[in-house]
């Protein structure tokens, strides 16, 4: 009996083995991956370029590798947004306004390869703005320090247009620093400040920052409101506002302070506070990237006046 | 006999999972019949030398005509019946057809048709975030030969596009379009009152081109006072009502917009196609309501309560022209019958409404004496003195008013619904303020 079993185990082992050996082998099929250099797609990502596909290629593209999607795509911002695409007379001087006053005066400063390098490579362009349910506008986001979504394009005016107005600057520097802000990201995550700069403001950063003026901002040693969101966008809010606004403007912001915040902040120690970040700022700018921010600085606000003054 | 049984099974399984014959039902992949649907499309939208119709109606109910002509290059010609810009100079923007879910049209950069969906509500008289709910990304429905059907994406506007004959797009082209949005300038009227006259007949009218609506106003012989509200669209004609209107004998179904008078503000129009007419400003109703004013007047007053105003005073196309709005902390004008007594004079009050920390407050106002009604239905007001302190800051919005106010000719009053009216300045009709209950 017992040799009865062996050898019916035994035969058991053989056939399932036979049978993986089938299933393995059986199904061998020669699956012929066609011609891979003609890939249909979908169809649709491809049009006849116009002067402002040829201007992008030329002025961004080839030489920085930015892409800019002008071209309406849905796929590329928020499914439940009212939005429209630009008008096309908008998107060159848009372009060429963030090339003379973001990669220019970096490149000046810093040279072609620190820029190559490190800008982010996906820029996309709405006309209109991008209304929040709480009644506020968007007017920029960024993902990743790869992708920079501008909107309200159609209200782009700088000086020397039939249309501009003083209050058309505002756009134009909330242009400036959406694109300095992410910028500042995209440096701080290729190399950290120190941690000092985190130290300066313990214990204030807040996801409340939204329910906060700009001015109680500024009276606890912010810079902005959204400044009080964490330290990172503390760093670079101090980046992209004392780019934008220059040296006289930042000397103008923290000088103005006055009075004492709901948290007991006094004036003094706001200033204090706004100082010190400024210097970390300045110095992370010269240790890690050997750029002089005030030279950068300088510059920066000298491109944005000639295009709203 | 179990092991057996799943052998078997196993044996079967292998065999039947083996079939090697994945040959499509289609001769193509997806990917190329997709790209094949598209060229096809794209033949079909190009194939239309005079270019295509399109009637869109807009979510909120708003009916805009257009003209598209699309070429090879991905290139779109555009003319439309927003405006007298957009009616009489064609925009060249670029569109491609691309597969989404559906094979779609999309109009990838701005031209007039974006105007309408813009969220932002200057472009197009709609709300902010919203525009006037329309679209310019379609998803293809139907193609035949002299038509495609098109459902947009994202607000579902259902639109056909027609293929245009030479005579539909020479009627762009030579300015037929951009004369029909002559009833644009009637914008220019500074007047309140915008009479609609031909031959015995006269109605007031308030135009909007952005929400396509003209609304009648007039007074019947019993003296009862009428208000309809039509919707119109455009055609190169001129402009046609979707509801005929009808007032006893007389119907109105379309106005064909002649010239323009830029001197006299003046629109020479044919009323249903045929009769001479015009359209100018008028400094009194057509026919006035003689009771409206002893009606708004006691209305608030039996109730001791008041009528309100969120703008003040608008004055020669400007609103809010003393700037009320700008006083500091303000909430709104307020005009409260017979307020309260003095010296023997029960005066009415018209006060101005201020936000304080917890709650609204009447901090000062201009005083009247009972208000004098005329029999050519006029209310007038006269000073009588100010209540509480004006704030220095607020003099001037303050003054401005109350001068306003006391104009010697007085106000008609214009029954606008069931608890509002607009009082007009008598005067030259250029003045009014909006009452609300």
């Amino acid at each position: 009996m017992m040799t009865l079993k062996d050898n019916t185990q035994m035969k058991h082992i053989l056939l399932a083995g036979a049978f993986l050996l089938c299933l393995l082998t059986a199904c061998k099929k020669d699956d012929d991956l066609g011609d891979i250099d003609n890939i249909p797609g979908l169809g649709g990502d491809t049009w006849t370029p116009g002067p402002i596909d040829n201007w992008i290629k030329d002025s961004l593209t080839v030489p920085y590798n930015i892409a800019v999607k002008y071209k309406w795509d849905q796929g590329e911002l928020e499914l439940n947004r009212t939005l429209v695409p630009p008008k096309e007379e908008k998107i060159i001087p848009v372009l060429s306004s963030i090339k003379k006053v973001w990669i220019s005066n970096y490149v000046a400063e810093a040279g072609e390869i620190f820029m190559k390098r490190l800008c982010p490579k996906f820029f996309v362009l709405v006309g209109s703005a991008s209304y929040n349910p709480d009644g506020t506008i968007t007017l920029g986001t960024a993902e990743g320090g790869r992708r920079i979504v501008l909107y309200v394009l159609n209200d782009f005016r700088i000086k020397g247009m039939s249309d501009y107005t003083p209050s058309d600057s505002n756009n134009v520097k909330m242009l400036f620093h959406t694109i300095e802000h992410e910028f500042g990201h995209i440096l701080h995550q290729n190399v950290l400040y120190t941690p000092d700069f985190k130290r300066i403001s313990v214990g204030r950063y807040t996801s409340n920052w939204n329910n906060v003026s700009d001015e109680t901002a500024h009276q606890d040693g912010f810079i902005s409101a959204y400044a009080m969101s964490a330290p990172d966008e503390d760093f670079v809010e101090m980046i992209s506002i004392m780019l934008t606004e220059g040296k006289a403007g930042f000397d103008n912001l923290v000088n103005s302070i006055t009075g004492t915040s709901p948290n007991g902040t006094t004036a003094d120690v706001a200033k204090d506070k706004l100082r010190q970040k400024e210097t970390i700022v300045v110095n992370y700018f010269n240790d890690t990237w050997h750029i002089n921010f005030y030279n950068l600085q300088a510059r920066t606000r000298a491109s944005i006046v000639a295009l709203i003054k | 006999m179990r092991s057996q049984l799943a052998y078997c099974l196993l044996v079967i399984l292998s065999f039947c999972s083996c079939r090697k014959d994945d040959k499509s039902v289609f001769d193509l992949s997806p990917d190329e019949r997709i790209n094949q649907a598209l060229s096809k499309y794209q033949a079909a939208l190009t194939a239309a030398p005079n270019g295509w119709e399109a009637r869109i109606t807009t979510g909120t109910g708003s009916i805009f005509n257009f003209h598209f002509k699309f070429n090879d290059g991905n290139r779109v010609v555009t003319y439309a019946d927003i405006d007298t810009t957009s009616s009489g100079t064609s925009r060249e923007s670029s569109y491609r057809l691309k597969a989404l879910q559906q094979p779609s049209l999309i109009f990838d950069t701005y031209t007039y048709l974006h105007m309408l969906a813009d969220p932002d509500g200057t472009v197009n008289g709609g709300d902010n975030g919203a525009g006037l709910q329309s679209d310019f990304e379609f998803a293809i429905d139907t193609v035949t030969a002299d038509s495609i059907k098109l459902t947009g994406r994202y607000n579902k506007t259902k639109v056909t596009l027609y293929k245009a004959t030479p005579t539909q797009e020479a009627a762009w082209q030579n300015g037929d379009w951009r004369k029909a949005l002559n009833f644009q300038y009637l914008g220019r009227i500074l007047q309140y009152f915008k009479r609609l006259s031909w031959g015995a007949n006269a109605y007031d009218i308030t135009f909007n081109n952005q929400q396509r609506t003209i609304i009648f106003a007039w007074v019947d012989n019993s003296g009862n006072p009428h208000r309809v509200t039509a919707h119109f669209y455009y055609t190169s004609q001129g402009l046609f009502l979707v509801t005929p209107f009808t007032d006893g004998a007389v119907t109105i179904t379309s106005l064909n917009s002649g010239s323009w008078n830029a001197g006299s503000n003046t629109l020479q129009v044919q009323v249903n196609g045929a009769t001479q007419g015009a359209i100018a400003g008028a400094i009194r109703p057509a026919r006035i309501d003689l009771q409206a004013p002893r009606r708004w007047w006691q209305f608030a007053g039996q109730q001791d309560s008041y009528w309100a105003s969120n703008n003040g005073f608008h004055v020669n196309g400007v609103d809010d022209a003393f700037h009320v709005r700008s006083i500091e902390n303000f909430a709104f004008l307020i005009f409260w019958p017979a307020y309260g007594r003095q010296s023997g004079i029960i005066y009415d009050l018209l006060g101005y409404i201020i936000v304080k920390p917890d709650a609204l407050s009447l901090d000062f106002g201009s005083a009247y004496i009972p208000p004098t009604f005329t029999t050519d239905g006029r209310i007038i007001f006269r000073e009588f003195g100010t209540l509480g302190d004006v704030p220095p800051a607020a003099t001037a919005a303050f003054e401005s008013t109350n001068t306003q106010m006391t104009e010697a000719r007085g106000y008609y009053l214009v029954q606008t619904g069931a608890t509002t009216y607009d009082m007009v300045s008598a005067k030259d009709a250029l003045a009014w303020i909006t009452w609300e209950y």
